[in-house]
């Protein structure tokens, strides 16, 4: 008898404990947040850099739903080029979907994206690979290729994609990685490489195809610290020359030396924008300042 | 009774003739592998295409040859053939039996590799601008090839030993040579022994001789051992 009725006790308990987590109680999660958080914000019309260079990217009312979950609720803006544009904002925000659209890795659900004239959204197989030609996209697990070398590994699209002949490619790739430092891996496999040289070869790969616009995709995130520096240099040597990037990144540091722009996502939407100093200096946004608050 | 030792002097004096077998069967063993592989890679792509009757047709000739004794399958295309009209030389509709069903295994042990490749990967190949062509042989076949090389290697040696059932079907290959020595001889035992030593030496060689290719397309990677 006296153990039952232990027991009876320390279910109780368990009751009493459940009855205070609203989930256990059949409310939908989602309260938590709404306790904490009011409604998004997002900017109003369509974000523009100012940059006088021809417009290369334009975005126009652009949704991406995957089934239930909408991680894009309505984006608009324009990239020139010679923008450095650098997107911020909390994970889940929807900033790596946003860059994956603009090269049809994630295909939009709604809206258009126009890419040096062309609507990306409806081309072609044939056609959208010409496009994506002009696109570098480097990745934040490098996706290096491991069975090919390092000097393959740059030369092959060039020679497969734009028929360069083998020297010619060759040629090109050996000068490409001694502008990153890495003339003498070019014989490597992949694997021999730590992670700060494979993610530069990840940006020469996308180089050696001559990209109008480079987008990279928390290039960093998943390098060890003391390597995140020699990547952000590479990075900050390709700004500095004048490619059009856009970039996913948590390195606040990087996005205030190197931006020109700076846009703050959460929610699915841009909810600020601007010079790193308005964004870093001046925030105007709640949302932008928690963020700020958290990760500065 | 039976004398082990006659087993040497009948492999010895009849040697012309177990190397007659050996060659059929090596012959047949390395054609069905190198056909049955080209079947294997087309079945095990179009298994992955968009267009669903294609698919499905793929999904029912392996799940057909699967589920169906070899030897069915050698007698319906061997005798099958002549019937519609079709005459090939026995040895040439054998290669194809045997290619039809080893195409079969290969697609679902290609399937397994190209299931392996990661997504990254395709991605990549993607924002490099390679279309479907380039994207498979450049980026995805390799790596999903190298995966496979080991099963690849089993099949090799399952062939070997299943072209056995071409002994019904009366090629001339090891089985058939032996049964028929010793149907002459009416040493069963020995002479089956020979042949079936000869089997062993043939699976062994052929064990060492993937290992250490497939040691060679190690390079680059750093799997377990």
């Amino acid at each position: 008898m006296a153990t039952t009725k232990w027991s009876d006790k320390k279910w109780q308990g368990v009751d009493a404990l459940t009855a205070a987590i609203p989930e256990a109680n059949g409310q939908p999660e989602a309260s938590w947040d709404q306790l904490s958080k009011e409604p998004v914000k997002a900017v109003e019309g369509i974000i523009d850099t100012g940059n006088p260079g021809e417009t290369l990217i334009e975005i126009r009312g652009l949704h991406k739903s995957f089934g239930k979950l909408h991680v894009l609720k309505g984006i608009d803006m324009n990239v020139h080029r010679g923008d450095v544009i650098v997107l911020i904002g909390p994970s889940g925000s929807g900033k790596s979907t946003l860059l994956r659209s603009i090269n049809m890795l994630e295909k939009p659900s709604e809206g258009s994206i126009c890419f040096e004239g062309k609507d990306v959204t409806k081309l072609s197989k044939k056609e959208l690979c010409s496009v994506r030609q002009k696109m570098g996209m480097v990745f934040q697990q490098f996706n290096l290729f491991p069975h090919l070398k390092v000097k393959d590994n740059i030369s092959v699209s060039p020679r497969k994609v734009l028929n360069m002949d083998s020297q010619a490619a060759e040629q090109r790739a050996q000068a490409l990685l001694a502008r990153v430092g890495l003339a003498d891996k070019l014989n490597e496999y992949p694997e021999r490489l730590s992670g700060g040289q494979k993610q530069r070869v990840a940006i020469v790969r996308a180089l050696a195809m001559n990209p109008d616009v480079m987008l990279f995709d928390e290039p960093t995130s998943a390098l060890d610290p003391e390597m995140i520096g020699e990547v952000l240099d590479v990075m900050k040597q390709l700004a500095a020359a004048g490619m059009t990037m856009l970039v996913v990144t948590h390195e606040m540091r990087f996005a205030r030396q190197v931006a020109d722009y700076v846009l703050f996502m959460d929610d699915g939407v841009i909810v600020e924008c601007g010079t790193p100093d308005e964004v870093f200096g001046n925030p105007q946004q709640k949302r932008t300042r928690d963020f700020l608050h958290k990760v500065l | 009774m039976f004398d082990l030792t006659k087993s040497w002097d009948i492999f010895l004096s009849k040697f012309p003739v177990f190397m007659d077998g050996v060659q059929s069967t090596l012959m047949l063993a390395a054609c069905t592998v190198f056909f049955g592989f080209i079947i294997g890679l087309i079945v095990a792509i179009f298994r992955r295409t968009k267009i669903w009757p294609l698919r499905i047709l793929m999904n029912i000739y392996v799940a057909f040859i699967r589920g169906t004794p070899l030897l069915v399958q050698v007698l319906l295309i061997v005798y099958g053939l002549p019937q519609l009209g079709v005459r090939l030389p026995r040895m040439t509709s054998c290669i194809i039996a045997l290619a039809i069903n080893s195409g079969a295994y290969m697609a679902e042990l290609i399937r397994a590799g190209l299931q392996s490749v990661d997504k990254g990967q395709v991605e990549a190949a993607d924002s490099l601008g390679m279309n479907g062509f380039q994207k498979m042989t450049n980026v995805i076949l390799p790596q999903a090839i190298k995966v496979t090389l080991p099963a690849m290697g089993n099949e090799f040696i399952a062939i070997i030993k299943e072209s056995s059932v071409l002994y019904s079907v009366g090629v001339y290959e090891l089985t058939y040579q032996a049964n028929k020595l010793a149907s002459t001889n009416f040493r069963y035992i020995e002479t089956l022994l020979v042949s079936a030593m000869i089997y062993f030496v043939l699976t062994y060689a052929a064990t060492k001789l993937l290992g250490l290719l497939e040691r060679r397309m190690r390079r680059g990677d750093n799997k377990m051992v």
